[in-house]
């Protein structure tokens, strides 16, 4: 199950970075395909795109129209309803397809030569602009059936118009290479899925974990299952050592985790049976824990019933080790086997110093020669 | 905890991404909802300044900028009467609260959508359809019967992108007649003086009844009402399978006046203002009457649930 679900996520993941990857390799670093100038041989004053021409939605658009001598250009981006209603009496080119980068269809609509209103009029253009000589809009494509419509101003016409066009993703470079990120992601979330390092197994601060071995891809037909007793022994400072069988014999088995889908942490009576390990030794009487007191019974001990004769007693001084207490110097001279030696201070003449003590107030360090 | 949020995150992120990935559209066919809040919030505050001047000038013109059809007749008979008699129009009150706002989908022009606004002054709501006519023509009130504020209007349908439901007005699914049938089958009640069973007999048909009773009562006066639907533009689905419908009715008053009398109206009353001389041979009233009317799913006859109406034109002799 485990091992399916990382095949999945890592599948997804590598889709989801290729997928990525061709965005940014097709929209470029300006997150956009430009295409033109496209010259369009008319002399009417309307082109306009059939509404299943712009088929997308969620697209960033871009038209660009320039006319020469300075005419009057409008470029508008309506719903399909507003512009086919608005020129359906003018003659005009219509786009009946239209295909990237640049292979377009058109058909002559015959119609009156004017429009029934002025373009920059009307309130109802998603994105519109006018210019002389040129006019340019850039609108992202909603989730409804649009036209484009490159319209003339005033008396003039659209003699020697050229057309470029532009579309892509907003911020699409960007989002390619977060496609990428978050494929990669996958990937390496399936790999960990795989290995059983995902986020499946249910973590409690109390287990220990052992690492599974990873099986090479190319055994995996065949081992299916590897089992593999790990011994831990755990310090006083919560440092895990692995031992061997032999030194985890000298040990209390304090727990035994089972690795494997569903099975639950063995208790410790089980754990023996299971780690089969000897028969463990007796445990040593845990030495009574010195009670901090300030000698003086509270009111909680005595409405406990505690005695102060059974409080006890602050514990004598030991007596201090002659040779750290008194800081006597010991000489040790080391012979050839590197075995130690003491020689009494008389004999030093005999020997040279070697070594100084690096702390002589220290009690504890004591001289080397 | 941290797995859950970490899980979280990362499906968060891919969501994003995918949502913002450009796709390609399933249907491209033209299609557009009449329109959005702020449309209307644009359209109401042009209406309101508009109204409001012409009130200032007593000037029916500007109306026609933002009124059209029976309504602009009516607004404008208004008018004419007011400036006849001396009187003073409500200017378009500032409270306005528009309640209730359906729009439907097209594919074609014109667009048009229904507005529910609650008028604090008159105590009414005014259910109106604004109607664009082509992309190049304003939006235009060009229905707006009233209601009383007991009146609840029956649930209408929507589609799953929040569109009210048009109905064709030749389309009787669902419904015992279609709502150009239930318009004609509604004038029809309003002309036989009470002997129709098409549809059901509401309080407009009795006061509009009372009210030609009380005129044929006039000794050497013969009066004749004539009622005609016009064709039904408006109608929006309701839950129940029926239509709410935009009808208007043009009433015709004709009276004929035996020599030696003359019918004359009470001073202030828009008929007065129309035939100051009153009418003491023959003589004709015309009247443009907008009704709101509901035609249940199923089997049930339509009834009016609302109105709005007053005098167009008036000749005499």
């Amino acid at each position: 199950m485990q091992t399916k679900a990382g095949w999945i996520v890592t599948i997804l993941g590598a889709l989801c970075a290729v997928a990525g990857l061709a965005i940014m390799i097709v929209l470029g670093p300006d997150s956009r395909f430009t295409t033109g100038p496209h010259e369009i041989d008319t002399d009417g004053i309307a082109v306009v795109t059939a509404p299943s021409v712009i088929s997308w939605k969620g697209v960033q658009v871009d038209v660009l129209a320039e006319v020469p001598v300075n005419k009057p250009v409008f470029v508008g981006i309506g719903n399909s309803v507003d512009v086919e209603n608005y020129v359906k009496d003018t003659r005009r080119i219509e786009v009946t397809s239209f295909s990237t980068p640049w292979s377009v269809r058109m058909r002559d609509v015959e119609g009156r030569e004017g429009l029934s209103g002025a373009p920059t009029a009307l309130d109802w253009w998603i994105a519109g602009s006018a210019g002389l000589g040129g006019a340019r809009v850039s609108t992202l494509l909603p989730d409804e059936t649009v036209s484009a419509a490159i319209l003339s101003v005033g008396s003039s016409n659209l003699q020697g118009l050229k057309v470029s066009y532009a579309y892509g993703i907003k911020g699409g470079f960007a989002k390619g290479v977060g496609l990428v990120l978050v494929g990669l992601g996958g990937v390496w979330g399936g790999a960990l899925i795989r290995r059983g390092e995902g986020y499946w197994e249910d973590e409690d601060e109390e287990t220990v974990f052992v690492r599974r071995r990873t099986i090479p891809d190319e055994e995996f037909e065949e081992l299916e299952e590897i089992e593999e007793v790990v011994y831990l022994y755990v310090d006083e400072n919560g440092v895990e050592h692995q031992i061997s069988p032999e030194e985890a014999a000298g040990y209390e088995v304090v727990e035994v985790v089972v690795e494997g889908e569903d099975e639950e942490p063995v208790e410790v009576e089980e754990a023996q049976d299971a780690a089969d390990a000897e028969p463990e030794p007796e445990p040593e009487p845990e030495p009574p824990r010195p009670r901090a007191t300030s000698g003086v019974l509270t009111a909680a001990d005595i409405l406990a019933g505690v005695d102060s004769s059974s409080m006890p007693e602050p514990e004598p001084e030991s007596e201090p080790e002659p040779d750290a207490k008194t800081g006597r110097v010991v000489y040790v001279y080391v012979d050839d086997s590197g075995v130690e030696h003491e020689v009494e201070e008389t004999e030093l003449d005999q020997f040279e110093m070697v070594d100084e003590p690096e702390d002589p107030d220290d009690p504890d360090r004591k001289g080397e020669s | 905890m941290r797995r859950a949020l970490s899980a979280l995150a990362a499906a968060a992120l891919l969501l994003t991404g995918c949502a913002a990935i450009p796709s390609e559209r399933d249907d491209t066919a033209p299609s557009k909802r009449a329109a959005a809040q702020a449309d209307v919030d644009a359209i109401f505050d042009r209406y309101r300044a508009v109204r409001n001047a012409a009130v200032g000038l007593l000037d029916p013109k500007p109306l026609s900028t933002v009124e059209s059809g029976p309504v602009l007749a009516i607004d404008t008979g208004s008018f004419e009467v007011s400036q006849r008699l001396s009187t003073t129009q409500d200017e378009e009150s500032q409270d306005l609260v528009v309640t209730d706002v359906q729009t439907p989908s097209f594919t074609k022009y014109p667009l048009w959508f229904m507005a529910t606004a609650f008028d604090p002054v008159g105590k009414v709501n005014r259910v109106q359809i604004f109607q664009r006519d082509s992309a190049v023509e304003p939006w235009l009130l060009v229905a707006a019967p009233q209601t009383v504020v007991s009146t609840e209007l029956p649930e209408l349908r929507q589609n799953g992108d929040g569109a009210a439901l048009a109905v064709a007005p030749s389309s009787k699914a669902g419904m015992k007649m279609s709502p150009q049938d239930a318009a004609d089958a509604y004038a029809r009640a309003l002309g036989s003086n009470g002997t129709s069973t098409e549809v059901e007999q509401d309080d407009f048909i009795r006061q509009m009844r009372d009210s030609f009773d009380a005129n044929s009562s006039l000794e050497g006066v013969g009066v004749t009402q004539d009622w005609a639907a016009e064709k039904v533009e408006h109608a929006l689905r309701t839950d129940d399978g029926g239509a709410l419908v935009f009808l208007t009715l043009l009433r015709l008053d004709t009276y004929d006046v035996q020599p030696g009398v003359t019918v004359s109206w009470p001073s202030g009353s828009p008929q007065e203002a129309f035939l100051a001389e009153g009418i003491s041979s023959s003589g004709k009233l015309r009247y443009y009457h907008q009704v709101l009317l509901y035609l249940p799913g199923g089997n049930e006859r339509p009834r009016a649930l609302g109105q709005y109406g007053g005098v167009v034109g008036a000749d005499a002799q």
